[in-house]
């Protein structure tokens, strides 16, 4: 942003609010049994149904139902008694039936919250709705012509849509962040914008403090998060230039332009679309039985704001290990499995945290992204993790030692003790089988014992390297230090 | 007298010879009445299914239902073109029964209309009088069943589809409670009004289809499967002023309310307060769910298909203004004005509240009554391009059928004689799934009239053959 934005935009209070659409993780599309896939073939998953052939009618699939319950409980909306599909009327050659599947009047939840964490406070934005629809299908225009895949017609959405709480690019990036891990948590989304699993359209609007909403702007073709904080920004230097000149606002729809890093206009108000929505007659309303939300309710795994904010407390985190520990749900659940094993069963009163921590973002991360692996998938369990961590609390091995276990452990899939054994890399700690080992790489080197005798502190470094070749890395360090100075200071006192 | 028989019906396709006398007198008769669009007896002949009474038997399918492998034109030069690649799911329940499908029958296009003459492929005369309508828009299927070359047809009911064509041509004809027959398959026009059903000259294969095909069905989740109450019936309701009749058909019912009195029947007039206002209500209603359902229509995928246009947009505008005649585009009009946002409560939020009453009133009515008789349409089969009847004066005339599609509730059509040479039919409504209730009178009434075919000699495909029949 340049100095000329922040002296117009620091007049105005900005108002942003975000329409998000998540494509929910079902297997089948929303009223047909075609496979839901991103990037096959075009056209391989059609059916009559998702064509709109004459005479299909949709069925609605119970699993995307089920999903967008948790959403909306997720997100603590009010839920409606009972919740009706309608159709939204218009044209366009991607939509089979010219008419969408989506919810108006009575969607699946109302006037929820969703909180977040940004610059070091909690932030809190209202939700307006969460209803769900059905995905269109995808028209390519190539030169003189424009084909269609229909492999995306019928996929479930889910559209949230925010009040218009948040207040710059920057914290909306954030909110888009948070929201994509939000979902991901619930694993009912995949949050791949690239792929547009995950996509978001914005609303922002600049007014005098005090005053309220001002005029309203839609800005669309937001493909990732970054695009989501430049258009906004953008717009929001935009708007408070004109208002700042006295200009006004058009009520209008803009499209970020990536290429030249500005926004542009798509439609204006008059031309807007009257849906003529409709109750859908061919679904009934769903109405859902405390049983059904129930179940809903005890489905909900814990959401991440809630769970850094314990990672905070129970295993006394800093920030930066509570933001990696908690960016996928996969890898927090990793380490909580991790802490517990080494809490209950190596019997310690330790959680570890801190070290489990260090594994994970150290040579965990590193093997894994050499390896092009994810955790799950991975040989490296919280079962082998705790006790490898334990075998280096317990003194049996030593830093180098346990990163050479840890390879093996992903290389062959073996458990750490089995690796100790089989390799014979238990740590060396009888002193008299570690004095032997410095006597001898004195004897074979007198002059540096000399050197070393006459106080030369960097060739102590150098025995303790030849103790260590020796021993194949296996002796306590911190013993054969000790021994060895005890030997340069005989070696001394010969003199 | 000749009456078709299901052992008749049942030895057509004992050999290849049969049929091929079968499919010759059918496409004979048939091209003095145009109520197929497409016949043919090979490409559906049925597996045998041991037991089944309804193996074997021929029945004729409505072009807006979709059977596999045959055309779905649904009148409309729009999918004139387009072979359905799927089967109704009530279609496929007939055909496990061992039920022969042998072609389609023409209608109105999409289902609007009550003449069969807004058919934008062919025309189709009353097999009792050529010069005049079958009634519509399952006016294919009546006439089909009325020259007596099928025992049996299906059709669908919208507002009336099916029972004002069998009455017009001296046949059953049956509108199922909504829902209890799956609508997969039946090109949606009305959604929320229409269901499949039948029409037949014989009340026990009216039924026995019916039972074949009702069922839920999970391919439409507003299908149920229930039984209703064998109430025996007592009380018919009659209604106390039915106005706008024709003198013939005004002489019919209350011949027909003596009838049933005269049977043991107790007789009582009732009132349905908001009968007047149902034709308002039902277009509105129908109107704006057609808007909808014909919206997919637009020659990108399927059908009509404007090769000249140069853009998505003009391809979708213009492939409509060619495909659909002006009857379709004056309901898409109507259905897209009442939707209109700011106008909804004026339109078509005022139309449900009506639908709500009416049902109220049923609801009412029934308490009182078991069974409740009107007339099925104001007029007999009226002449082609007939000036007695404008296109406005054949909705009006809708009032009577229309009232059980807005209440959801069964209803069905069946033959009390004859006025003026023509056929007169009355209809029967019975609480929602009270089917049993219509079959119990009518078949109480067959004492008094049975259906029965105009010309038998000339226009029976297999009297000939019958009766030199030793």
């Amino acid at each position: 942003m340049n100095s000329l934005g922040t002296e117009y935009t620091k007049e105005y209070t900005t108002f942003i609010g975000l329409e998000i659409h998540i494509q929910l993780l079902t297997a089948t599309k929303v009223f047909c049994d075609c496979a839901v896939g991103f990037g096959d073939e075009p056209n391989t998953h059609i059916c009559p149904i998702c064509l709109g052939y004459p005479g299909v009618l949709p069925a609605l699939n119970e699993s995307a139902l089920f999903q967008a319950y948790q959403v909306a409980t997720a997100l603590k909306c009010e839920l409606s008694p009972a919740t009706v599909f309608e159709r939204k009327n218009y044209f366009y050659p991607d939509m089979p039936k010219n008419y969408q599947i989506s919810q108006y009047q009575h969607p699946i939840g109302i006037n929820g919250t969703i909180e977040f964490p940004y610059r070091n406070e909690v932030r809190s934005i209202r939700i307006h709705d969460v209803h769900l629809e059905e995905d269109a299908g995808k028209m390519i225009h190539a030169g003189d012509i424009s084909l269609i895949d229909y492999n995306r017609a019928g996929t479930p959405l889910l559209e949230i849509v925010t009040e218009p709480d948040l207040t710059s690019g920057d914290e909306t990036e954030a909110f888009i962040h948070y929201f994509r891990r939000f979902v991901r948590y619930l694993e009912v989304c995949d949050g791949n914008m690239e792929e547009g699993s995950l996509r978001c359209d914005a609303n922002i609007s600049l007014n005098e403090p005090g005053r309220g909403l001002g005029t309203k702007v839609e800005v669309k073709n937001l493909n990732s998060s970054r695009f989501v904080r430049l258009a906004l920004n953008h717009e929001r230097e935009r708007q408070a230039k004109l208002l700042a000149e006295g200009s006004s606002i058009q009520q209008e729809t803009r499209l970020w332009n990536e290429n030249r890093d500005i926004t542009v206009v798509m439609r204006r108000k008059e031309e807007s679309h009257d849906y003529r929505y409709f109750p859908e007659p061919d679904l009934p309303p769903f109405r859902p039985t405390p049983d059904y939300l129930k179940t809903v309710e005890s489905s909900l795994e814990e959401l991440p704001l809630s769970r850094m904010n314990r990672f905070r407390g129970e295993y006394g985190l800093e920030d930066d290990a509570v933001a990696f520990l908690t960016e996928e749900k996969s890898r927090a659940d990793f380490f909580e499995t991790t802490a517990a094993i080494y809490a209950e069963e190596i019997k310690s009163d330790e959680t570890r945290g801190m070290e489990i921590y260090r594994w994970l973002s150290g040579d965990v991360l590193r093997h894994l992204n050499r390896s092009h692996t994810s955790l799950e998938n991975s040989n490296l369990t919280p079962r082998r993790l705790a006790g490898l961590i334990s075998l280096i609390n317990s003194g049996r091995i030593h830093g180098k030692i346990a990163k050479k276990i840890l390879h093996g452990v992903f290389e062959e899939d073996k458990d750490p003790e089995q690796l100790l054994e089989e390799k014979g890399l238990e740590q060396i700690t009888d002193p008299e089988r570690v004095r032997e080992m410095v006597q001898r790489v004195i004897s074979e080197d007198p002059a540096a014992a000399a050197q070393a005798a006459a106080g030369e502190e960097k060739v102590l470094g150098y025995f303790m390297g030849l103790i260590m070749k020796l021993s194949g890395g296996r002796v306590d360090p911190r013993i054969s230090r000790d021994i060895l100075q005890e030997e340069i200071l005989k070696e001394k006192e010969k003199e | 007298m000749f009456r078709s028989t299901e052992k008749y019906w049942k030895s057509v396709l004992e050999s290849q010879e049969k049929i091929e006398k079968y499919a010759a007198d059918v496409r004979q008769i048939d091209r003095r009445i145009g109520a197929f669009i497409e016949f043919d007896p090979h490409r559906a002949l049925p597996a045998p299914a041991e037991g089944n009474p309804l193996n074997g038997i021929p029945v004729a399918v409505k072009d807006n239902i979709a059977v596999e492998g045959f055309r779905l034109s649904c009148g409309s030069k729009m999918l004139s073109e387009v072979a359905s690649p799927y089967t109704a799911t009530a279609v496929q329940k007939l055909q496990e029964a061992g039920v022969w499908i042998v072609g389609k029958t023409n209608l109105d296009e999409f289902g609007m209309g009550s003449s069969t003459d807004n058919s934008a492929l062919q025309r189709t005369h009353n097999p009792w009088d050529t010069s005049r309508v079958a009634g519509g828009s399952s006016g294919g299927s009546a006439a089909a069943v009325a020259a007596g070359l099928v025992p049996a047809a299906l059709g669908s009911d919208t507002g009336g589809s099916i029972r004002q064509p069998a009455s017009f041509c001296g046949m059953y004809g049956l509108k199922p409670t909504y829902g209890s027959i799956s609508r997969f398959g039946l090109v949606a026009y009305a959604s929320s009004l229409e269901g499949i059903g039948i029409i037949s000259d014989s009340l026990s294969l009216t039924r026995s289809l019916f039972e074949t095909m009702r069922a839920e069905d999970r391919h439409d989740q507003t299908s149920l499967l229930l039984q209703g109450e064998s109430t025996p019936v007592r009380t018919i309701g009659v209604l106390s002023h039915p106005e706008g009749l024709s003198p013939a058909v005004d002489r019919a019912y209350r011949r027909t309310i003596d009838e049933l009195k005269n049977l043991g029947y107790t007789i009582k007039e009732v009132e349905l307060p908001t009968l007047d206002y149902v034709i308002p209500a039902y277009y509105t209603i129908a109107s704006a769910e057609a808007s909808a359902n014909l919206a997919r229509y637009a020659g990108v995928r399927y059908g009509h298909q404007n090769s000249l246009a140069e853009d998505p947009q003009e391809l979708m505008e213009t492939s409509r203004d060619q495909g659909f005649g002006a009857e379709v585009k004056l309901r898409i009009l109507l259905g897209t004005y009442v939707l209109r946002s700011g106008f909804q409560e004026q339109y078509y939020i005022r139309a449900q509240k009506i639908r709500t009453a009416l049902r109220r009133d049923f609801e009412e009515v029934f308490q009182s009554v078991d069974a409740l008789l009107s007339p099925t349409f104001p007029v007999q089969a009226f002449p082609h391009d007939s000036s007695d009847l404008d296109q406005f004066q054949q909705k009006l005339a809708d009032r009577f059928t229309a009232t059980a599609n807005l209440a959801g509730i069964p209803a069905l059509a069946f033959p009390v004689g004859f006025e003026e040479g023509l056929p007169a039919g009355m209809q029967l409504m019975a609480p929602m799934h009270g089917e049993e209730r219509l079959f119990e009178v009518c078949q109480k009434y067959q004492e008094v009239c049975t259906p029965i075919h105009p010309d038998r000699a000339a226009s029976r495909p297999h009297a000939k053959e019958e009766r030199s029949t030793p």
